[in-house]
């Protein structure tokens, strides 16, 4: 269902009807049945995937679960009439044991998404490789990607990391893991979610609210705002940047590359915050995905802003348990010996980081590019971790105060500057494309005739709306670094000043947005 | 509990660890310090700090990782 619809929204007040009406203990029902109708949309057949997921991931984690339990039982029961080394013998095989189920669980799921989502890109490869021995493969696969599967095989999978080390109990019902897995407001583009925090927000027994309802209702709005007036309209600027940027002045390539920056933010951030306020209406509070990320001051800190659940998911199931493995702590020791304390320290996370990027890359789709954009990141990470102590010399040397209003604000230039260059990297097209678009940056030159510095705008409407838009939106980010918009909105403008304010909103979006979002489906759907 | 101390010490000074409970929570440390801290804490007690063990709970405070030192001893006894 096409989340920018009349049929979406009426989807909304009916569920909303119903999730209210009924008595409190069946809204989680309500709720899983409203997520399968969401996705039975696309087509009935596609539900068996993500209900693959469900079970597979259910049926290990219980599986999992009674092992522990049963593990915990002996240990108690033979406390006193075993000795040490029979206790590390049953523990370390009731350990293998969960472990193989954990394994074979892992592999599956992350097997239907690999075979989902990057079978052409291993096929082009193996057709290269079989070019040098004078040999084709073709191509035949035409499967249909299912609809959020890179999300909710993260989210799933997580849940199951977290049952088979401790963290949640395994969950009995089976209906109840279905609905984390299909939840609808975050399947096709997260939150990717924890069961902890999502499995009390969706199980709790919610009482309708006004101020949630209104409150929930505003962040609709805004969030349909950024998508259907500010990022629609980019969009077809974008467009036009990325199919024409060779002719293009320096400054109007810089210019194209900015407005991308602008675009998928609105374009993610608005479907977060849809989805945020929907939720809110629900009595459900969502995971954050965004934290006004353009106002970070280096590209690590940039990655802990955006798109958070992604980077708290790769932290949390790849980032540490590799760091941490006893292989590279081990690596870490030796070099340390060898190499210096510094550097053994360094190692471990370097070697995890390095890791973590290409898979990061991978995730987002299967190219060459975005591995290369993955790599790029990994790379800005690494090196300003490896370089923070001559940084810092540097800094003292040159006599900079960290705290200085001009050192934040290059920090924040600087480093939106350089996420927007990385951004292009995988979206133009080719590799060689996106270098092409960077290249032209300082390569294009400058002129002197205006219309030069725009190119890519059509109607002079379109740089109205997007100036207005995008004004608006940064206004609304320098609010927020002080305290939540609109708990600045309550406590200083009256009620109906308010509702006015969302209501110019929605007119904007029947007025401006309507027109922009033909055929204009999220970004982040694609991955 | 001095060994600890010197650890976290060595990670950042400018910390009063005696009272700080939000290590995590708080950002103080990043995803790097948690990775040295663990490589030291690991080295200097001798013992295996393993994915399950890596919740904000267990390193907000020198209490809680020193609560977690304890437990992790006692698992391996």
């Amino acid at each position: 269902m096409d989340i920018l619809s009349v049929s979406f929204l009426l989807f909304l007040i009916g569920l909303l009807a119903v999730y209210y009406l009924v008595p409190k203990r069946w809204q989680w029902i309500v709720l899983l049945v409203a997520s399968l109708g969401f996705y039975a949309m696309g087509g009935v057949l596609s539900l068996l995937w993500p209900c693959l997921t469900a079970v597979t991931i259910w049926a290990a984690a219980r599986a999992i679960g009674r092992d522990a339990a049963a593990q915990k039982d002996w240990l108690k029961a033979h406390k006193a009439d075993c000795t040490k080394e029979e206790k590390d013998r049953y523990k370390a095989k009731a350990k293998a044991r969960r472990r193989r189920i954990l394994v074979l669980a892992l592999v599956f799921n992350f097997g239907i998404l690999c075979a989902f989502k990057y079978v052409h890109f291993l096929l082009a490869q193996l057709n290269t490789a079989a070019g040098w021995f004078g040999c084709a493969i073709e191509d035949r696969v035409s499967w249909v990607v299912p609809l959020g599967i890179s999300f909710y095989t993260f989210q799933a999978t997580g849940y199951l990391l977290d049952v088979y080390w401790g963290r949640v109990e395994a969950e009995r019902s089976v209906w109840r893991v279905l609905l984390f897995t299909s939840f609808f407001p975050q399947i096709t583009q997260g939150p990717i979610s924890t069961y902890a925090d999502l499995g009390r927000e969706l199980f709790a027994e919610h009482t309708f609210s006004y101020h949630e309802a209104v409150w929930g209702a505003e962040r609709l709005i805004w969030g349909f705002f950024k998508k259907m007036v500010v990022a629609n309209t980019l969009s077809g600027m974008v467009g036009r940047v990325f199919a024409d940027f060779s002719g293009y002045t320096g400054p109007a390539a810089l210019l194209g590359a900015l407005c991308y920056s602008a675009q998928i933010y609105a374009d993610f951030s608005g479907y977060m915050d849809i989805m945020c306020g929907l939720c809110q209406m629900l009595g459900i509070r969502l995971t954050e995905n965004f934290e006004r990320p353009y106002f970070s001051k280096s590209v690590a800190e940039y990655w802990r802003r955006w798109h958070i659940s992604l980077g708290a998911w790769f932290k949390n199931y790849l980032y540490y348990p590799i760091a941490v493995s006893r292989w590279n702590q081990k690596l870490g020791k030796t070099a340390k010996k060898r190499l210096g304390k510094a550097f053994g320290n360094y190692l471990p996370a370097t070697l995890a980081l390095v890791l973590v990027w290409l898979t990061t890359g991978l995730w987002h789709g299967a190219s060459w590019a975005y591995i290369a954009w993955g790599g790029v990141n990994g790379l800005f990470i690494i090196f300003s971790m490896w370089m923070e102590g001559p940084y810092d010399r540097l800094k003292q040397a040159l006599h900079i105060r960290e705290q200085s209003r001009a050192w934040r604000l290059f920090q924040v230039v600087r480093t939106f500057l350089l996420v927007t260059l990385i951004k292009v990297l995988p979206e133009v097209g080719t590799l060689a494309d996106g270098f092409g678009l960077i290249g032209r940056i300082f390569t294009g030159g400058l002129s002197r005739d205006p219309y030069r510095l725009i190119p890519f705008v059509q109607k002079l409407s379109e740089l109205w709306t997007v100036l207005f838009g995008v004004g608006l939106m940064l206004l609304v980010s320098l609010v927020q670094r002080k305290e939540p918009f609109r708990d600045y909105l309550a406590r200083r403008v009256p009620y109906g000043v308010r509702i006015m304010i969302f209501a110019a909103l929605f007119f904007l979006i029947l007025y401006l947005g309507v027109p922009a979002s033909g055929g204009g489906g999220f970004l982040y759907a694609q991955f | 509990m001095d060994e600890l101390m010197d650890i976290l010490t060595d990670i950042d000074p400018d910390v009063d660890y005696e009272v700080e409970d939000q290590l995590i929570d708080g950002k103080i440390f990043d995803s790097f310090s948690i990775i040295t801290l663990i490589s030291n804490i690991s080295e200097t007690f001798d013992i295996e700090i393993g994915p399950k063990d890596l919740i904000p709970e267990n390193f907000n405070s020198a209490e809680a990782m020193w609560d977690m030192i304890q437990r992790i001893r006692e698992e391996d006894e």
